[in-house]
């Protein structure tokens, strides 16, 4: 029972030290000011990171968008409220799933890719030898995928959004039938701009700045061998989706509290 | 990747972003753009406003001319005061009009009706409607009817 | 004729987690001369190389280069610092998303404001010293390792730096491969008048070029001279590195129970 206890412990207290060294890291790589040819770093970031992501942001929105339609609309047709699913596809999205499922995509895609990259540059020395150049890794490798994942996921998310709406129109008013008119109309009465759009992308915003902070950490703290390199992208995929959703189930309460 | 081409695609993907946020104000949530002129307030106090929320609409003969604005409490009084924003479009309404807050279908939203008047005189901007009636709310009437069931 | 010394390192010691890597060294690196840093695998030599370069801070001790001591200093005189320090990797560490030519013209870009012309002069200059020059569109993906390493060195005196450190740098080359670097340190050394630190366990090639060696064993300096001189030494353990003898001070065997016993068992005791 002791030996159990001890070994908590130790495990609690190397978390914290990560956590530690993370926040370290992390304060490290924003501050100080930006430099001349730091934008094309982050250009090429944003490349990388953001818009080689939009082809699984497109495919999966107009997918889910389409099937949460067909959903909603079988459901709703049940009490003859099919006029409905406008309004519940573009709830569900602005609130839940668009910043929820972009997040996750993005830290299997982007994360990953990010970790692994940070990783491998680790182990083959190419930090150190930054470093040895009198070049500060953090600030050239780190920072810029920092802020490049923080401007890339919302952006990921509305589109996701737009794109899952659009999928659910496609669906819901050419294929089953649904009035046009009353699936935009009845969105639009129950959408309302700060607390469904705005909080959305609040939660993207967070959302950003967790996995893209997990992801970049895991590379720079990994063990620089081949199965570091595996061994860290695993972590950053499952330690992100897992924060994400707690996340949200905390945010969502925040923000809708008023459940009764 | 040539540095030209990586530019161009990143400015396209920054556009695409504010377009799909543009489309998510406009298109989804309905924010219309030319809010202000000619819209005006005008309030309406009732003793229960039971499910009235932020938004809901204001209808007049099934067409909707408003939305409303606000809801706040009289605590002097114990009323709720509304707030509605009408649209500039239906022009001025008589000064005698009701309001009434109803419910669409049995168990649906709440949503507030006018009740067009007679009066030459119309509602200004900043004025009250007099003829008010509250949310009828389930719970009373049914003890309502208990009480008229036991008593008979 | 006494060498002016370049790095002079007192009495370092240093520890990670329970092992201790350094216990109390003491070394001189001469001047302008190729000094080598020799000792069986994992005594640490790639972290005297960090110590040097202030990435890594000991736990006691001096490390005073061309008069100060790196200890001590803050960030902005190690970035100073470094632009007089040049480093060959082990893995090279050329950066991957740069073509060669980038990547010569890295440290440059990061410690001069000098024009596009004059930095495309340099970069050629020195990637025609190492033989690359015609390499210089490639991408480190394409280039053999051999070349990779050929490329960290042009790299590494891009900018004519006093100090240049190689970081076992004939490991696993090729006969061909390992001729050229040895040849180019030392050509190097003469041309450009530079103190060069190599960390090698190679003891032919190393022997072929040092000036002065230090073998470094059980976190101690067990001998330093000439080659001629260590060649000679009469201690047990510098002779088992110097002939590569399997047996010796560092045994053959790993501990384990007389071979009869486990063979046989408890029959047999």
């Amino acid at each position: 029972m002791t030996r159990l206890l001890r070994n908590l412990g130790v495990l609690a207290l190397e978390r914290l030290a990560s956590l530690g060294r993370a926040s370290i890291i992390w304060a490290q790589s924003v501050w100080g000011l930006p430099r001349a040819g730091d934008l094309s770093l982050l250009i090429r970031q944003i490349y990388n990171i953001g818009v080689l992501s939009l082809i699984i942001i497109v495919l999966s929105g107009f997918s889910i968008g389409a099937v949460i339609a067909l959903q909603f609309y079988t459901q709703l047709s049940r009490f003859g409220a099919e006029d409905a699913v406008g309004l519940g596809l573009a709830l569900v999205l602005l609130r839940e799933l668009g910043p929820v499922v972009t997040a996750l995509l993005f830290a299997g895609r982007a994360g990953s890719a990010v970790t692994a990259e940070i990783s491998l540059m680790k182990s083959t020395e190419q930090l150190s030898s930054m470093e040895m150049m009198g070049v500060d890794p953090l600030h050239r490798i780190v920072a810029p995928r920092l802020w490049a994942g923080l401007i890339c996921m919302p952006i990921l998310a509305t589109i996701f959004n737009v794109v899952a709406i659009y999928g659910g129109m496609v669906v819901a008013v050419e294929w089953l039938g649904s009035d046009a008119g009353s699936f935009w109309s009845g969105m639009q009465d129950a959408v309302e701009l700060w607390e469904d759009v705005g909080k959305g992308m609040i939660k993207s915003v967070i959302f950003a700045l967790v996995v893209t902070w997990i992801a970049v950490f895991q590379g720079y703290d990994s063990e620089p061998t081949a199965e570091g390199i595996g061994l860290a992208t695993t972590r950053t995929v499952v330690l992100s989706s897992v924060v994400v959703l707690a996340l949200d189930f905390l945010l969502t309460l925040g923000m809708y509290g008023d459940f009764k | 990747m040539h540095m030209r081409t990586v530019e161009i695609s990143v400015g396209v993907f920054v556009l695409a972003g504010i377009l799909a946020l543009v489309v998510l104000v406009v298109r989804v949530s309905g924010v219309s753009l030319s809010r202000d002129e000619g819209n005006y307030l005008v309030y309406a106090q009732f003793d229960d406003v039971a499910g009235l929320r932020k938004r809901a609409k204001v209808s007049m003969a099934g067409v909707t001319v408003g939305r409303v604005a606000d809801i706040a409490v009289d605590t002097e009084y114990g009323l709720a005061v509304v707030a509605m924003e009408l649209n500039s479009g239906i022009g001025a309404l008589p000064i005698d009009t009701g309001a009434r807050i109803l419910t669409e279908g049995i168990l649906g939203a709440r949503y507030v009706g006018l009740i067009p008047g007679a009066d030459e005189e119309t509602l200004q901007a900043g004025d009250y409607i007099e003829d008010t009636q509250g949310a009828l709310v389930l719970e009373n009437l049914i003890g309502d009817l208990v009480t008229r069931l036991g008593a008979s | 004729m006494t060498d002016e010394t370049f790095i002079e390192i007192n009495d370092l010691h240093f520890s990670r987690g329970a092992r201790k890597i350094f216990d109390g060294v003491s070394m001189r690196i001469p001047k302008g001369r190729i000094t080598a840093i020799m000792g069986p695998s994992g005594t640490g030599k790639t972290t005297l190389l960090r110590i040097i370069g202030g990435q890594v801070k000991p736990d006691a001790g001096e490390v005073i280069v061309d008069g100060q001591d790196v200890c001590r200093m803050s960030r902005d005189e190690l970035f100073e610092m470094r632009k007089h320090i040049g480093m060959l990797f082990q893995s090279s560490a050329l950066f991957t998303d740069l073509s060669v030519y980038e990547n010569v013209a890295f440290p440059l870009r990061v410690h001069t404001r000098l024009p596009e012309d004059t930095i495309r002069d340099l970069v050629l200059m020195k990637l025609n010293a190492v033989g690359l020059r015609g390499a210089r569109d490639l991408q480190p993906s394409e280039l053999s390792g051999g070349m990779a390493r050929r490329v960290a060195l042009a790299r590494a005196i891009a900018l004519d730096p006093g100090l240049l450190m190689y970081d076992e740098p004939f490991t696993g080359q090729d006969p061909i491969a390992m001729g050229v670097l040895v040849t180019l340190i030392k050509n190097l050394n003469v041309a450009l008048q530079t103190t060069a630190l190599v960390v090698s366990h190679d003891i032919h090639e190393t022997t072929s070029i040092a000036d002065k060696l230090y073998v470094i064993a059980d976190g101690q300096v067990i001998a330093e001279g000439s080659p001629e001189a260590l060649r000679s030494d009469n201690s047990a353990r510098v002779m088992q590195f110097m002939h590569g003898s399997p047996d010796g001070p560092v045994p053959f065997h790993y501990p384990a129970d007389d071979l009869l016993y486990d063979v046989l068992g408890e029959s047999a005791a």
